[in-house]
């Protein structure tokens, strides 16, 4: 592949595995913004949830999500690795039979995705919702391309590891331990499982894995790509070297701690609560420090903002970051989170982050390379400016009118009159005021779509202009691999040189907060005290709670009554350790569309709930909420209650031989009671084996397994 | 090279054609940096170990003042001051309004019954339709039949109001009354 001329050597570097990868982020990037709008449409007016059980907002947003982090930013990240990767080290990809192995493996990935959550088939864990054969397929495309990765750098001609390659490793490192220590889970049948954790433990496991998801997915990688693509579009030296050790380091170190943030006022033992918050506020400096190497790299250069649509993209992005990272440690603090949690204000800033930081450094990142691949030049830097210019506008406005939602909505949660009353006791009025912001953010998310077509006609354009395609051609490179150095080094700089010692010491960085963590948190249940013991769900209720799961329902009802004295009037008693004990997955949520369901309960009759699920319209007017017709017509999977009754047991729920021998029997036999009790309040006949009873069942057991004779009452309200 | 004055802190390396320079760290990162480290030391030695309230103290406190608000009275409810409100159209117009938000889904729009029991009839299953008993059910609810308690949601006035407008609507003729629940109460 490469020839000795002297120490220069010819390179050909693999840019047909780029060109596939950017067409690939192109394709998903269209799917996941559409996705969002139509999600966002469904809050906004309900009937875009078009009955059509595929397309409720339950699963829709999965989908929307996962499409936007793995099909999205994932080709992205891997077309801009692949293509830096081999230009820093001047070697061609380890393996060309991998990077095809990669690509298509993770293209079919994301179309089992794309099958499957539509469907329903979900694990009920937020943004790791993919059921366990996808989970596993994902491990072995992340190995390959590990693989790959590392053999290119093994091949290497170049001594030293460049910034932009210290975040490449920790992103590849990190990303594997997250998501086989998250996606641990017992198989039920070919797309059902129950993971191993329950409770407080899931919930731990779920938010460190969701946090760093954000961390070494969206952020690390991305950095990486910014410290090469930013000093090469401005052709500037990057600002400081050192700022980028302390920071790396910091970074990695630090942001695996801030998991525990996304769970203040919950169950969540309280010193993982603080250390959630600590870590969440050292985090800002180290953040910054990327912000900052970024943005001053452009010193000397800050005349191509006003003329370099690429160099635009790239600050936009970055000071989007900025803004990101300070808004993070912000809404940490205890008494912002109190206030912005469940609300909208959170979606604001993950899109800020999304929009801004991710989006606008691909668009930058892929109008840097479409030219340069395709040998040719941008079809309009105009139209790119435009771009540029509507969707800005498009992020300004999806942030501001989701931070004023989420605080208006925040601030109307906890109002408490001068008779100590809620003063908005009902939860839809507070819904209903921020449905014209509802408007405002479709119409800004479609601002950006928008934005992004621009981008695909002058890329079309671009493509269509280039040069027929020629042989590829070699790069000369000085091999300088073997280099001594001529003077003294310092201690990083001959890290630099190691990769194999720096994978490991990053790998260290990131276990340490990790295993302080979610350790204790694996033996927390030996703290829930005997004699508070819960009651498992029966069999029908757990097939109820399958399908709440299914329908994705956490997306929008948490269940997790904070101990904040307004939750506390509004839902009951604040949720503890022992109530989700055996909750696998834990449903806790992470937003309030609709109102906490801890203990909702034998709130309302049976009847309430049928019609209520049927059409959410007829018991509460002014509702948001989807129908869910398909419930009545499906018939509840009795029969396969006992393998999920089996598997929960080994997993160590209480349930007895009784259940294990008879649970679609007791089923059935609950599912006729409920059935009959529909009736007499005037349900048509013949439901009991429909899944709305079985859905009914556990709605009405929400809060309600408390063992009668109990000795430990925690703070009953009255 | 624009500007000068970073020009000596360029290294000799380059990857690729892209150069660092090592400029010093700016002061007020590194206060950022080492002053939220030091913070969060503080933070975290006063919630561990110096006393700090706990999430179950701080809710026990506003409990408190909530209830200090909130004084209770055992039986606000008075069959006479509820038979002032049945007279005066102000109160039935605001419980008729209170009626159709919350009640009127259970209770149907025209108080015929529908998942809760018929209330224009002549049978009650709580109470014995006086007053005073449809406003404690208002208010307290019958929970194990599905009936919610209405005291923190509906501020006392409305309580009062929609009580009053319950009893007023009684004997009215809906067009499908649900079958009778409970027991007859003659006057």
């Amino acid at each position: 592949m490469s020839e000795h001329n002297g120490n220069l050597e010819q390179v050909y570097y693999d840019d047909e595995i780029v060109k596939k990868f950017i067409m690939a982020t192109l394709v998903f990037a269209g799917i996941a913004f559409l996705a969002g709008l139509l999600a966002a449409l469904q809050m906004a007016f309900h009937p875009f949830n078009t009955n059509l059980e595929w397309l409720t907002f339950g699963r829709l947003r999965p989908l929307h999500t996962n499409a936007a982090i793995f099909a999205f930013a994932g080709n992205a990240i891997f077309a801009g690795i692949y293509h830096s990767t081999q230009r820093l080290l001047k070697t061609r990809l380890f393996s060309d039979t991998l990077s095809n192995i990669h690509f298509w493996g993770w293209q079919l990935i994301i179309l089992a995705a794309a099958i499957t959550l539509p469907l329903g088939y979900s694990q009920g864990k937020e943004y790791a919702e993919l059921e366990w054969p996808i989970d596993i397929a994902i491990t072995l495309i992340w190995v390959v391309f590990a693989v790959n990765f590392f053999g290119t750098l093994a091949r290497r001609r170049e001594k030293h590891l460049y910034v932009a390659l210290w975040f490449y490793i920790a992103t590849i490192v990190t990303v594997a331990v997250l998501h086989i220590v998250n996606a641990l889970s017992i198989p039920v049948s070919l797309f059902k499982s129950y993971p191993v954790y329950a409770g407080i433990q899931d919930a731990m496991v779920q938010w460190w894995y969701g946090h760093n998801a954000v961390a070494f997915f969206l952020t690390t990688p991305f950095l990486g790509l910014m410290y090469y693509y930013m000093p090469k579009a401005a052709n500037r030296p990057v600002y400081s070297y050192r700022l980028s050790i302390i920071h790396f380091w910091a970074l990695v170190f630090i942001y695996i701690w801030a998991g525990p943030h996304h769970l203040l006022y919950t169950s969540l033992p309280e010193w993982a609560q603080t250390l959630g918050v600590v870590f969440s506020l050292m985090l800002w400096a180290p953040s910054w420090g990327g912000m900052i190497n970024g943005l001053l790299t452009l010193r000397g250069a800050w005349h191509l903002l006003r003329t370099d649509p690429v160099i635009k993209f790239f600050a936009a992005a970055v000071t989007f970051y900025g803004m990101s990272t300070f808004e993070g440690p912000l809404l940490s603090i205890k008494s912002v989170s109190a206030l912005a949690h469940y609300t909208d204000w959170i979606i604001g800033h993950v899109h800020g982050g999304a929009l801004g930081w991710n989006g606008f450094l691909t668009f930058g990142m892929i109008y840097f390379l479409v030219p340069r691949l395709w040998k040719t030049e941008l079809y309009s830097i105009k139209l790119a400016t435009t771009h540029f210019w509507i969707g800005f506008m498009g992020i300004i406005g999806y942030y501001l009118s989701m931070v004023t939602a989420g605080i208006t909505q925040g601030l109307m949660w906890r109002a408490i009159d001068a008779q100590g009353k809620l003063v908005y006791p009902d939860f839809v009025e507070t819904v209903n005021q921020i449905v014209p912001l509802y408007w405002v953010r479709a119409f800004s998310g479609l601002l950006f779509i928008i934005g992004f077509f621009l981008m695909c006609y002058n890329l079309y354009k671009t493509i269509r202009s280039a040069p027929a395609r020629s042989e590829p051609q070699p790069t000369e490179v000085k091999n300088t691999r073997w280099v001594v150095a001529a003077g003294h080094e310092t201690p990083h700089r001959s890290l630099e040189g190691m990769a194999t010692v720096f994978t490991v010491l990053a790998l260290v960085a990131i276990l340490v907060g990790s295993v302080i963590e979610i350790y204790p948190t694996l033996n927390m249940h030996k703290y829930v005290p005997r004699d508070a013991a819960i009651e498992p769900l029966t069999p029908l209720e757990l097939a109820g709670r399958d399908l709440y799961l299914r329908e994705g329902c956490y997306v929008c009802h948490s269940q997790q009554i904070r101990p904040l004295v307004a939750e506390v009037l509004r839902y009951g008693d604040p949720s503890t350790i022992a109530e989700s004990m055996y909750d696998r997955p834990f449903q806790w949520g992470s937003k309030r569309t609709g109102p906490d369901l801890a203990r909702v309960g034998n709130k309302y009759p049976d009847l309430w709930h049928f019609r209520h699920m049927l059409d959410p319209r007829s018991v509460v007017q002014q509702s948001l909420m989807p129908a869910y017709p398909w419930m009545l017509q499906k018939k509840t999977d009795f029969v396969g209650l006992r393998k999920r009754v089996t598997v929960l047991k080994n997993l160590g729920v209480p349930y007895t031989e009784e259940h294990l021998a008879n649970a679609d029997v007791m089923a059935e036999k609950q599912a006729a009671e409920i059935g009959k009790a529909l009736v007499a309040q005037g349900a048509p006949e013949g439901v009991e084996n429909k899944e709305i009873v079985a859905m009914i069942a556990y709605l009405q057991s929400l809060g309600q397994k408390r063992k009668a004779n109990r000795t430990t009452q925690v703070g009953k309200a009255e | 090279m624009a500007d000068n004055k970073d020009d000596k802190y360029l290294m000799d390396h380059n990857y690729d054609g892209i150069q660092e320079y090592d400029n010093p760290l700016p002061a007020w990162w590194l206060i950022t940096f080492f002053g939220t480290i030091i913070f969060g030391f503080h933070y975290w030695i006063h919630y561990e170990f110096g006393g700090g309230q706990t999430l179950a103290d701080e809710l026990k406190g506003d409990l408190a003042i909530v209830k200090s608000l909130n004084p209770s009275t055992d039986n606000p409810d008075k069959e006479e001051t509820l038979a002032a409100l049945v007279s005066s159209d102000t109160a039935k117009t605001l419980g008729k309004e209170v009626y159709g938000a919350k009640c009127a889904v259970c209770h149907g729009p025209e108080l015929q019954g529908l998942i809760g029991p018929n209330l224009v009839d002549e049978y009650w299953i709580q109470g014995k339709g006086k007053l005073v008993d449809i406003a404690v059910v208002v208010r307290k609810g019958v929970l194990d039949k599905g009936m919610p308690n209405w005291d923190n949601q509906l501020k006392e006035e409305e309580i009062q109001s929609v009580t009053a407008y319950i009893y007023a609507s009684r004997g009215n003729k809906p067009a499908n009354p649900k079958a009778p629940q409970g027991e007859k109460v003659v006057e």
